[in-house]
């Protein structure tokens, strides 16, 4: 919660209190005006709250997300042993996982998913060691009671 | 990414180009020769062509993870008359950049 009131935070609680107000109130004087017999301004009447309830939209889910960042690194930071693979990522100079994680900039919970490129081997390229192996793999297959170390081949 | 930047290039130019014919043509008419016909009916058009152009930059900033502050000088953007081809023009360039660096960036194997 301590991170929603941060400088930043309030002037963005102000902007969004400021332009609601401003937005209902400008929607609000359409209606008097549309009342009084301009016809046009129903229009603007309709326009600006839906204005209204974007900006609304727009603030929650800035607090939702600045809040799951902080849950999340309030759990990493509580978990040391899921962070194992940062542990390497530490320089020699003695930084440690936890002065990296700091080191990082907020991101959000959700992370990209891990993709590896790897080449299929083509039909035309016949690996000898790879071949021998499968032939293992099939004589134990063939042969269930067989321990490894029998295999003849 | 690539189709919600064509969305977003789409409806920034419909928007832009309404921006301008109330702007250039209605505001005249109006206050100059007390016609208000193309005020009151492009007007209430780019009201809400101008909602769909906000829907349009909040959702490509979402998936473009762009902070908050790029987002709404975005939508800003679009209010400005022929500045908005302009802004148009450099989010373009932007996500088009930032998602060539993305795909020649070595992949993450973990974390």
């Amino acid at each position: 919660m301590k991170r929603l009131w941060t400088p930043a935070w309030i002037a963005r609680h102000v902007a969004m209190v400021v332009l609601v107000t401003t937005f209902l109130g400008l929607g609000w004087w359409q209606v008097s005006r549309a009342a009084a017999g301009n016809a046009i301004s129903w229009g603007y009447a309709v326009e600006w709250p839906i204005f209204a309830g974007f900006v609304v939209f727009v603030w929650w889910r800035e607090v939702r997300h600045t809040l799951r960042t902080a849950a999340a690194q309030d759990e990493d930071a509580a978990a040391p042993a899921s962070a194992d693979h940062r542990g390497e990522a530490a320089g020699p100079d003695g930084v440690t996982a936890a002065d990296a994680i700091d080191a990082k900039p907020s991101r959000p919970g959700i992370r990209r998913p891990v993709r590896v490129a790897r080449v299929g081997a083509g039909p035309g390229a016949d690996d000898a060691e790879l071949a021998a192996y499968n032939r293992y793999l099939s004589w134990l297959n063939a042969n269930p009671g067989a321990k490894p170390g029998d295999y003849p081949g | 990414m690539r189709a919600a930047l064509t969305r977003y290039r789409v409806i920034a130019w419909v928007v832009g180009v309404v921006l301008i014919l109330l702007v250039v043509i209605g505001m005249p008419l109006k206050y100059g020769f007390h016609n208000p016909v193309v005020v009151e009916t492009v007007g209430q058009a780019h009201g809400f062509l101008y909602m769909v152009y906000l829907v349009a930059a909040f959702d490509l900033s979402r998936r473009a993870d762009w902070p908050l502050k790029r987002m709404i000088l975005v939508m800003l953007a679009g209010t400005v008359p022929f500045v908005s081809f302009w802004a148009e023009r450099r989010v373009s360039a932007l996500v088009t950049a930032e998602q060539r660096e993305r795909e020649h960036a070595p992949e993450p194997i973990a974390g």
